[in-house]
């Protein structure tokens, strides 16, 4: 219970407007992108806007006090749960905080506010030609705070890594209104336990994030795409192996199942031939034009050893995007054919992938469930998607059944649960299967350290 | 309750394809102005699906949330799954008022209003219910809309490009059987009289353009729960249009709303083919001109920009043609983001001054940034909105329907 007069201190901290409370309201703010139902609904007592780090730990120091819940909040994208108030308390949403601090152009690096999306921040640094490579789908419309928090990864991660290989230093405010910077712009740093690295990926349980000093590297001067088609999953797996082997790294490489490729084609009224079992798109950069032709030329040639049906060049920048546009529009499409998709993202090594996908596919047959896969192939993230229909008898059952055993087979061939997503609060009953208990213990001692009451979005990732 | 059913099951069928994505949040106007998560399309379609799903009432409360949204599918252009945000929105507020006793005695005055043919000579008495109740913004007579008439823009930027006198003859590849009408709407019949006559004249040197004492379009009607009215309306106006081939509105709105008629008669097996086939004759003025090869009259020595309505741009893909004919008929600019609502969008202005103020701000600052003397456009609602940011400019520039400068 958030009393009157807590509200009427939290009103005072951020301001009247800043506060919201109305039933309608406050509902904006109980569901994110996961597929949690909407109903009953998990909306928060109070929704609470802050602006700057002051207001953050005052509105803190307040909930501390009273040991009401906290959830940090970003633009709701997230795919786990992680920014849904399951124990009501507050929503404290950080998109109001959009200031870009700092652009150091000397060390290349940038210092940002959480509230800043993640498509403004590379902009920003692409006008000075300076490059932030994490690219989550959702690069349009996440917060740079949710990024962190998620340690989202993206497309580029094959090449460039993921969130965490960027982020140098953090501000954050702890659970009882204490703030603390860790890190920093020095490159070398072993002053200490690696906190920053503790609080990226850490879903908003051990502090709030106001402030990222993330490093930035030099814009590649040129790109291209390409499209390979496969009559073999086999064959467009070890296309990519032995495209990493020969050193050919690409900036992307997308790896998409048969399924996919014909939700896309009738989403998109495309024609692909049924004789097509993976599509393989990849993103090549360098230095100049002759640099990427050589590596597009390399990789024909490995595709064409492997069978590979079709290699489609793009010519301009136009025939890209028309190529990046069937990637992009393939959760969607696959979302569209059936009433239900759950969307899952298990990380395995890279040579496991082809087995991996094989034995999806079984686990499909088994059950009777359709799954598409798809995935960043470079990487070993996979995206398989259950798709299902929760109003017919029987199907939710069988459908965690099938849930159950793909993360089984990741952990099987030394994977894991999530590679970018996280945990939140749909793959919380898998943790101790991936982590061990005793992991999980440690997990918890480092929460019962830095938040004794346990306010900081309870009820998440254990 | 049948049509009760339906309504829900329609916004079900809808609001149940969103994925929460959030794409539409940063892209939403209305967002712009008031960052809460209620003002985006997410936020409405999932309000909606837990109404529907038993989690609200359909009351007041929520009816103002459904009302809070510009109708202007910025959200729908974006969204990966193409969720009709405003279709879900339109049959929200339709099933609210059947449950809630109809639509507020605001809406239920103008809908009657402009039910009524004959606006022309809109009574006095009229016009003192529409001040009684708010809506003035609307109406706005006294308001200025030709604070620069054709005479005076002609005499202000007649450089030496401009050719005086009417085009030579019009290579419009419209056949000369082709019968056109005019269709008059009310917004423009009431506040741009002199754009009307410029329409007419305009078609004129193409055709022999019919004018036929038609009905509103209905869009006012369908937009605030009054469903029956609109399709009431609907069926007069194909029938009154009957025998024309090409049906031509220089208001986008009308024209928008017209090309949907046919699909909101599909399921009536009386009407169906009629609407569809009345669907199929509407076009905006600036399609049909193109189509028919007209050449402005002249070519002024102004600085023009195109403000794009939301129903002519993303509601009927309408976006090269306006721009095409402004080329040739002045120095065109394209101000950032032309395609952006003005915050008109048929009464909200009326019910949330507030954010339709804050996103006309946004508005004007990008027209004075273009540089432009003569923003124009092809929407009475727009007109209005843009005249009121002319106005607050200080004279920065002039707005002008299409047909007053082509
Ligand atoms: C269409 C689509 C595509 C996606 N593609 C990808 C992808 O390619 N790669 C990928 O990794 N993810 C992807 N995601 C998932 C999601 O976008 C990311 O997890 C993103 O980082 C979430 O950002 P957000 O601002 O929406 O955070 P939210 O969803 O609001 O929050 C996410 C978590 O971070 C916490 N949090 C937010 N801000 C802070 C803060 N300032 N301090 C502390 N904790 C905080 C929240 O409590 C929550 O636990 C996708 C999602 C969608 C809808
Ligand atoms: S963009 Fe479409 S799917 Fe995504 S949240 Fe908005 S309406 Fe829903
Ligand atoms: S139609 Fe326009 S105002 Fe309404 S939700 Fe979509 S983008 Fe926002």
């Amino acid at each position: 219970m958030i009393t009157e007069a807590i509200k009427s201190k939290l009103r005072a901290v951020v301001g009247d407007e800043n506060v919201l409370d109305t039933n309608l309201d406050r509902f904006g703010y109980s569901y994110d992108s996961s597929f949690i139902p909407l109903l009953p609904a998990n909306n928060p007592d109070i929704v609470v806007r802050p602006l700057t780090t002051d207001e953050v730990s005052k509105v803190m120091v307040i909930a501390n006090a009273h040991a009401i819940p906290v959830t940090a909040r970003g633009a709701a994208s997230g795919r786990t749960g992680g920014s849904i108030p399951v124990r009501g308390g507050m929503s404290l949403a950080l998109d109001r905080m959009t200031r870009i601090i700092e652009f150091d152009e000397r060390n290349m690096m940038v210092t940002v506010e959480p509230g800043v999306r993640t498509i403004d921040l590379y902009n920003h640094c692409a006008a000075k030609g300076l490059f932030y490579p994490p690219d989550p789908a959702s690069w349009k419309f996440s917060t740079m705070g949710g990024n962190v928090a998620e340690n989202a990864g993206g497309m580029r991660a094959v090449k460039y890594g993921v969130t965490n290989n960027y982020v140098m230093g953090l501000e954050v405010v702890l659970a009882d209104g204490r703030v603390i910077n860790t890190g920093g712009k020095a490159i070398k740093n072993v002053t200490g336990y690696n906190l920053t690295q503790l609080f990226t990926g850490s879903e908003g349980t051990l502090g709030i994030i106001t402030k990222m000093t993330l490093r930035l590297i030099s814009m590649p001067k040129a790109r291209n795409t390409l499209q390979l088609m496969f009559p073999s999953l086999d064959d467009a797996c070890a296309t990519i192996h032995a495209m990493l082997q020969a050193g050919i790294v690409p900036a992307a490489a997308e790896l998409m199942d048969k399924m996919s490729l014909q939700a896309v084609a009738r989403h998109r009224k495309l024609d692909i031939d049924q004789a097509i079992e993976a599509c393989v798109v990849i993103e090549i950069d360098g230095e100049d034009t002759a640099a990427l032709d050589k590596q597009a030329e390399a990789i024909e040639k490995i595709a064409r050893s492997l069978r590979v049906a079709e290699v489609r060049i793009a010519a301009d920048a136009k025939e890209a995007e028309d190529i990046w546009a069937i990637r992009r529009g393939l959760s969607s499409a696959v979302g569209a054919m059936a009433p239900t998709r759950l969307g899952e993202d298990i990380s395995v090594p890279r040579d496991a992938f082809p087995e991996v996908v094989r034995r999806i596919k079984k686990i499909s047959e088994t059950h009777g469930i359709p799954i598409a896969v798809y995935g960043h192939a470079g990487d070993g993230n996979l995206h398989p998607s259950v798709l299902c229909d929760l109003a017919k008898p029987g199907e939710e059952e069988r459908v965690h059944k099938a849930v159950d055993e793909i993360f089984a087979v990741a952990l099987e061939v030394g994977g894991t649960l999530s590679g970018e997503h996280g945990i939140g609060m749909t793959k919380r009953k898998y943790i101790a299967s991936a982590l061990g208990e005793d992991g999980v213990e440690v997990l918890k001692a480092i929460k019962l350290a830095l938040d004794p009451k346990g306010i900081l979005n309870p009820d998440k990732v254990w | 309750m049948d049509k009760d059913k339906d309504l829900l099951q329609q916004v079900k069928e809808i609001v149940s394809q969103c994925d929460r994505c959030g794409t539409c949040l940063p892209v939403c106007p209305l967002f712009g102005v008031k960052d809460i998560e209620a003002s985006s399309a997410r936020g409405k379609n999932n309000l909606a699906r837990a109404m529907v799903e038993g989690g609200f009432a359909p009351d007041a409360k929520m009816l103002e949330k459904m009302n809070f949204c510009l109708l202007c599918r910025t959200c729908i252009d974006n969204c990966p799954s193409k969720v009709k945000t405003d279709e879900a929105t339109i049959a929200l507020r339709q099933y609210i008022a059947d449950r809630t006793g109809g639509p507020g005695v605001k809406y239920r005055a103008l809908g009657g209003m402009l039910k009524k043919t004959g606006l022309v000579k809109l009574s006095a008495g009229a016009l003192g219910v529409t001040k009684k109740l708010g809506l003035g913004g609307l109406v706005p007579f006294g308001m200025a809309p030709s604070t620069l008439g054709r005479e005076q823009y002609l005499a202000r930027f007649a450089g030496p490009a401009a050719l005086a006198g009417p085009s030579p003859a019009s290579p419009a590849a419209v056949g000369a059987d082709t019968k056109v009408a005019y269709f008059h709407g009310c917004g423009m019949r009431m506040m741009f009289p002199d754009a009307v006559a410029e329409t007419l004249t305009i078609l004129g040197t193409v055709t022999a353009v019919r004018q036929v004492d038609n009905v509103c379009c209905g869009l006012p009607h369908l937009a605030h729960g009054m469903r029956d009215d609109f399709l009431a309306l609907a069926k007069e106006n194909i029938r009154l249009f009957a025998d024309a081939d090409v049906i031509v509105s220089d208001c986008a709105s009308c024209a928008g709303t017209l090309k949907h008629i046919g699909a909101y008669l599909a399921d009536d097996p009386e009407w169906r083919d009629a609407a569809k086939a009345f669907s199929a004759k509407i076009m905006s003025l600036s399609e049909y001109l193109v189509k028919a090869g007209y050449r402005p009259r002249q070519r002024a020595g102004a600085k023009l920009t195109f403000h794009e309505p939301c129903h002519l741009g993303r509601g009927q893909g309408i976006k090269k043609e306006p721009r095409q004919l402004l080329k040739e008929a002045g120095d065109y600019v394209e101000m950032p983001g032309a395609d952006t609502c003005c915050g008109g969008a048929g009464s909200f202005h009326i019910d949330y001054p507030e954010a339709a103020a804050a996103v006309l701000d946004k508005k004007q600052a990008n027209i004075e940034k273009s540089g432009a003397d003569i923003v124009v456009s092809e929407c009475p609602v727009c007109l209005v909105q843009l005249n009121k940011a002319a106005e607050k400019s200080g004279g920065r520039f002039k707005v002008m329907h299409i047909s007053q400068v082509l």
